[in-house]
Protein backbone atom coordinates (compact mmCIF):
# COMPACT_ATOMS: atom_id res chain seq x y z
CA UNK A 1 0.00 0.00 0.00
CA UNK A 2 1.75 3.51 -1.10
CA UNK A 3 1.76 5.86 1.76
CA UNK A 4 0.41 8.53 0.36
CA UNK A 5 -2.33 8.33 -2.95
CA UNK A 6 -3.02 10.79 -5.09
CA UNK A 7 -7.29 12.28 -4.96
CA UNK A 8 -8.47 12.87 -7.60
CA UNK A 9 -7.32 15.85 -9.89
CA UNK A 10 -4.17 16.04 -7.54
CA UNK A 11 -1.19 15.97 -9.08
CA UNK A 12 2.56 16.46 -8.06
CA UNK A 13 3.96 19.36 -8.83
CA UNK A 14 7.66 19.24 -7.36
CA UNK A 15 9.59 17.33 -5.14
CA UNK A 16 12.06 18.85 -3.29
CA UNK A 17 15.27 17.28 -1.28
CA UNK A 18 17.89 18.82 0.94
CA UNK A 19 20.57 20.55 -1.14
CA UNK A 20 23.14 18.18 -2.35
CA UNK A 21 25.71 20.46 -0.78
CA UNK A 22 24.36 19.30 2.78
CA UNK A 23 24.58 15.33 2.00
CA UNK A 24 28.18 15.74 0.82
CA UNK A 25 28.84 17.41 4.54
CA UNK A 26 27.09 14.44 5.77
CA UNK A 27 29.57 12.04 3.67
CA UNK A 28 32.96 14.00 5.10
CA UNK A 29 33.39 11.84 7.74
CA UNK A 30 32.96 8.69 5.64
CA UNK A 31 36.17 10.33 3.28
CA UNK A 32 37.88 10.67 6.06
CA UNK A 33 37.59 6.77 7.03
CA UNK A 34 38.15 5.65 4.70
CA UNK A 35 41.50 7.87 3.89
CA UNK A 36 42.90 6.70 7.34
CA UNK A 37 44.28 3.32 6.45
CA UNK A 38 46.19 4.45 3.73
CA UNK A 39 47.38 7.79 5.64
CA UNK A 40 48.10 6.15 9.38
CA UNK A 41 51.45 4.22 8.37
CA UNK A 42 53.05 8.01 7.42
CA UNK A 43 51.81 9.31 10.64
CA UNK A 44 53.43 6.34 12.95
CA UNK A 45 56.58 7.27 10.84
CA UNK A 46 56.61 10.79 11.95
CA UNK A 47 56.37 9.62 15.32
CA UNK A 48 59.47 8.07 16.84
CA UNK A 49 57.57 5.76 19.54
CA UNK A 50 55.36 4.54 17.03
CA UNK A 51 57.52 4.24 14.32
CA UNK A 52 57.83 0.38 14.63
CA UNK A 53 54.56 -0.28 14.26
CA UNK A 54 54.58 1.43 10.61
CA UNK A 55 55.95 -1.55 8.63
CA UNK A 56 53.01 -4.04 10.16
CA UNK A 57 50.16 -1.79 8.19
CA UNK A 58 51.22 -3.11 4.71
CA UNK A 59 48.75 -4.89 2.65
CA UNK A 60 51.62 -7.31 1.68
CA UNK A 61 50.08 -8.98 4.83
CA UNK A 62 46.96 -11.17 3.81
CA UNK A 63 45.82 -10.06 7.48
CA UNK A 64 46.11 -6.16 6.49
CA UNK A 65 44.66 -6.95 3.33
CA UNK A 66 41.88 -8.78 5.41
CA UNK A 67 41.41 -5.76 8.05
CA UNK A 68 41.72 -3.14 4.97
CA UNK A 69 38.62 -4.46 3.04
CA UNK A 70 36.57 -5.12 5.83
CA UNK A 71 37.28 -1.13 6.82
CA UNK A 72 36.84 -0.04 3.54
CA UNK A 73 33.33 -2.15 3.20
CA UNK A 74 31.93 -0.82 6.28
CA UNK A 75 32.91 2.79 5.18
CA UNK A 76 31.63 2.75 2.04
CA UNK A 77 28.50 0.88 3.42
CA UNK A 78 27.37 3.72 6.26
CA UNK A 79 28.35 5.91 3.06
CA UNK A 80 25.49 4.55 0.66
CA UNK A 81 23.33 4.25 3.89
CA UNK A 82 23.42 8.09 4.80
CA UNK A 83 22.48 8.60 0.86
CA UNK A 84 19.65 6.59 1.62
CA UNK A 85 18.56 8.46 4.35
CA UNK A 86 19.09 11.85 2.62
CA UNK A 87 17.05 10.23 -0.54
CA UNK A 88 14.30 9.31 1.46
CA UNK A 89 13.36 12.21 2.95
CA UNK A 90 11.49 14.32 0.57
CA UNK A 91 9.31 17.29 0.33
CA UNK A 92 6.22 17.05 -2.07
CA UNK A 93 4.09 19.79 -3.63
CA UNK A 94 0.76 18.61 -4.73
CA UNK A 95 -1.75 21.14 -6.16
CA UNK A 96 -3.68 20.24 -3.22
CA UNK A 97 -0.90 19.65 0.00
CA UNK A 98 2.46 19.72 0.66
CA UNK A 99 3.55 16.34 1.94
CA UNK A 100 6.88 15.76 4.10
CA UNK A 101 8.05 12.29 4.37
CA UNK A 102 10.88 11.95 7.13
CA UNK A 103 12.85 8.55 7.55
CA UNK A 104 15.08 9.21 10.64
CA UNK A 105 16.38 5.93 10.85
CA UNK A 106 15.30 2.60 9.22
CA UNK A 107 11.63 1.58 9.98
CA UNK A 108 11.02 4.98 11.40
CA UNK A 109 8.71 6.93 9.12
CA UNK A 110 6.97 9.68 9.36
CA UNK A 111 4.82 11.44 6.36
CA UNK A 112 2.77 14.59 7.26
CA UNK A 113 0.23 16.46 4.65
CA UNK A 114 -0.58 20.06 5.00
CA UNK A 115 -3.76 21.21 2.71
CA UNK A 116 -3.19 24.17 0.84
CA UNK A 117 -5.95 25.61 1.45
CA UNK A 118 -4.60 25.36 5.21
CA UNK A 119 -1.56 27.98 4.88
CA UNK A 120 -1.53 30.88 5.71
CA UNK A 121 2.04 32.13 5.18
CA UNK A 122 4.97 31.04 4.10
CA UNK A 123 8.45 32.76 5.10
CA UNK A 124 11.47 31.45 3.83
CA UNK A 125 15.12 32.08 5.39
CA UNK A 126 18.50 32.22 3.67
CA UNK A 127 21.20 32.73 6.67
CA UNK A 128 24.72 33.17 5.77
CA UNK A 129 27.06 33.78 2.63
CA UNK A 130 27.65 29.91 1.55
CA UNK A 131 23.95 29.31 2.25
CA UNK A 132 23.02 32.61 -0.22
CA UNK A 133 26.12 31.51 -2.79
CA UNK A 134 24.49 28.01 -3.08
CA UNK A 135 20.85 28.98 -2.75
CA UNK A 136 20.41 26.64 0.56
CA UNK A 137 17.07 27.76 2.68
CA UNK A 138 14.50 26.82 4.97
CA UNK A 139 10.79 28.01 4.33
CA UNK A 140 8.53 27.76 7.03
CA UNK A 141 4.65 26.90 6.59
CA UNK A 142 2.93 28.78 8.67
CA UNK A 143 -1.14 27.07 8.77
CA UNK A 144 -4.49 28.39 10.09
CA UNK A 145 -3.24 26.96 13.27
CA UNK A 146 -1.60 28.31 15.98
CA UNK A 147 1.60 26.22 15.63
CA UNK A 148 3.46 25.93 12.49
CA UNK A 149 2.73 23.13 10.46
CA UNK A 150 6.14 22.52 8.42
CA UNK A 151 9.58 23.18 7.89
CA UNK A 152 11.69 22.34 4.95
CA UNK A 153 14.80 22.67 6.59
CA UNK A 154 17.89 23.21 3.72
CA UNK A 155 16.29 23.00 0.96
CA UNK A 156 17.53 24.16 -2.61
CA UNK A 157 16.15 27.58 -4.04
CA UNK A 158 13.78 28.50 -1.08
CA UNK A 159 12.50 31.53 -2.64
CA UNK A 160 11.58 29.39 -5.97
CA UNK A 161 9.58 27.23 -4.28
CA UNK A 162 7.63 29.49 -1.64
CA UNK A 163 6.49 31.57 -4.95
CA UNK A 164 5.33 27.89 -6.07
CA UNK A 165 3.79 27.11 -3.11
CA UNK A 166 2.50 30.90 -2.41
CA UNK A 167 0.86 30.41 -6.75
CA UNK A 168 -1.21 26.86 -5.64
CA UNK A 169 -2.59 28.45 -2.19
CA UNK A 170 -3.69 31.45 -4.43
CA UNK A 171 -5.22 29.40 -6.78
CA UNK A 172 -7.02 27.07 -4.07
CA UNK A 173 -8.25 30.50 -2.66
CA UNK A 174 -9.64 31.69 -5.46
CA UNK A 175 -11.46 28.22 -6.39
CA UNK A 176 -12.91 28.37 -2.60
CA UNK A 177 -14.27 31.96 -3.10
CA UNK A 178 -15.99 31.31 -6.36
CA UNK A 179 -19.43 31.00 -6.57
CA UNK B 1 50.16 -7.79 -8.17
CA UNK B 2 51.61 -9.08 -4.72
CA UNK B 3 55.00 -9.79 -4.37
CA UNK B 4 54.30 -12.61 -2.12
CA UNK B 5 52.58 -16.39 -2.57
CA UNK B 6 48.93 -15.71 -1.48
CA UNK B 7 48.47 -17.59 1.71
CA UNK B 8 45.34 -18.24 3.65
CA UNK B 9 45.25 -15.62 6.48
CA UNK B 10 48.28 -16.00 7.69
CA UNK B 11 49.24 -12.96 10.01
CA UNK B 12 52.50 -11.25 10.43
CA UNK B 13 54.77 -13.59 13.21
CA UNK B 14 54.59 -10.53 15.79
CA UNK B 15 51.09 -11.38 16.31
CA UNK B 16 51.17 -14.63 16.43
CA UNK B 17 53.58 -14.67 19.63
CA UNK B 18 50.84 -12.82 21.25
CA UNK B 19 48.05 -14.96 20.52
CA UNK B 20 46.62 -17.82 23.12
CA UNK B 21 48.09 -21.49 21.67
CA UNK B 22 45.91 -24.35 21.45
CA UNK B 23 42.82 -22.40 22.18
CA UNK B 24 41.93 -21.40 18.50
CA UNK B 25 43.77 -21.29 15.10
CA UNK B 26 44.59 -17.78 13.67
CA UNK B 27 43.07 -18.91 10.79
CA UNK B 28 40.07 -19.82 12.23
CA UNK B 29 40.04 -16.63 14.33
CA UNK B 30 39.69 -14.78 11.19
CA UNK B 31 37.18 -16.99 9.30
CA UNK B 32 34.58 -16.01 12.05
CA UNK B 33 35.32 -12.58 12.20
CA UNK B 34 35.29 -12.48 8.21
CA UNK B 35 32.02 -14.54 8.53
CA UNK B 36 30.54 -11.80 11.11
CA UNK B 37 31.18 -9.09 9.15
CA UNK B 38 29.60 -10.37 6.07
CA UNK B 39 26.31 -11.47 8.09
CA UNK B 40 26.59 -7.60 9.68
CA UNK B 41 26.40 -6.51 5.96
CA UNK B 42 23.99 -8.79 4.67
CA UNK B 43 21.63 -8.07 6.90
CA UNK B 44 22.55 -4.45 6.91
CA UNK B 45 22.31 -3.89 2.79
CA UNK B 46 18.90 -6.35 2.74
CA UNK B 47 17.61 -3.55 5.57
CA UNK B 48 18.48 -0.81 2.95
CA UNK B 49 17.51 -2.57 0.10
CA UNK B 50 14.26 -2.83 1.24
CA UNK B 51 13.76 0.51 2.26
CA UNK B 52 14.94 1.63 -1.24
CA UNK B 53 12.40 -0.81 -3.06
CA UNK B 54 9.48 0.05 -0.93
CA UNK B 55 9.64 3.42 -0.15
CA UNK B 56 11.64 5.27 -2.92
CA UNK B 57 8.20 5.33 -5.03
CA UNK B 58 9.79 3.64 -7.82
CA UNK B 59 12.83 6.72 -8.67
CA UNK B 60 15.07 5.66 -11.08
CA UNK B 61 17.59 6.17 -8.21
CA UNK B 62 16.51 3.13 -6.96
CA UNK B 63 17.91 0.30 -8.69
CA UNK B 64 21.22 1.50 -9.95
CA UNK B 65 22.16 2.68 -6.32
CA UNK B 66 21.32 -0.66 -5.20
CA UNK B 67 23.58 -2.09 -7.86
CA UNK B 68 26.47 -0.10 -7.77
CA UNK B 69 26.24 -0.75 -3.86
CA UNK B 70 26.65 -4.74 -4.79
CA UNK B 71 28.92 -4.04 -7.21
CA UNK B 72 31.39 -2.16 -4.90
CA UNK B 73 30.62 -4.21 -1.84
CA UNK B 74 31.47 -7.57 -3.63
CA UNK B 75 34.62 -5.93 -5.40
CA UNK B 76 36.01 -4.84 -1.78
CA UNK B 77 34.67 -8.31 -0.08
CA UNK B 78 36.84 -10.42 -2.84
CA UNK B 79 39.85 -7.49 -2.21
CA UNK B 80 39.48 -8.77 1.08
CA UNK B 81 39.77 -12.61 0.72
CA UNK B 82 42.74 -12.89 -1.97
CA UNK B 83 43.77 -9.19 -2.16
CA UNK B 84 43.77 -8.26 -5.35
CA UNK B 85 42.49 -5.51 -6.39
CA UNK B 86 39.36 -5.77 -9.09
CA UNK B 87 39.36 -2.06 -10.48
Amino acid sequence: MPEFELEPGEHVVRQARKHWFLFAVTLMPYAILAVIPFALPGFLRMAPPLAPYAPYLTVSEPLMRVALGIWLLAVWTGAWSAFTRYFLNVWILTNQRIVEIKQPAYFNRQVSSLLLSRVQDVTTHVIGADASFLGIGNISVQSAGAVDEFHMNGIPRPEEMRDIIMKYVSEKAGTNTSV
Amino acid sequence: MPDQPLQPFAPPTAVLSHLPVGIITPGAAVMWILFAVFAIWAVYTLIIIYHWLKYSHASAVALPSIGIHLFISVALMAYALSGTILF
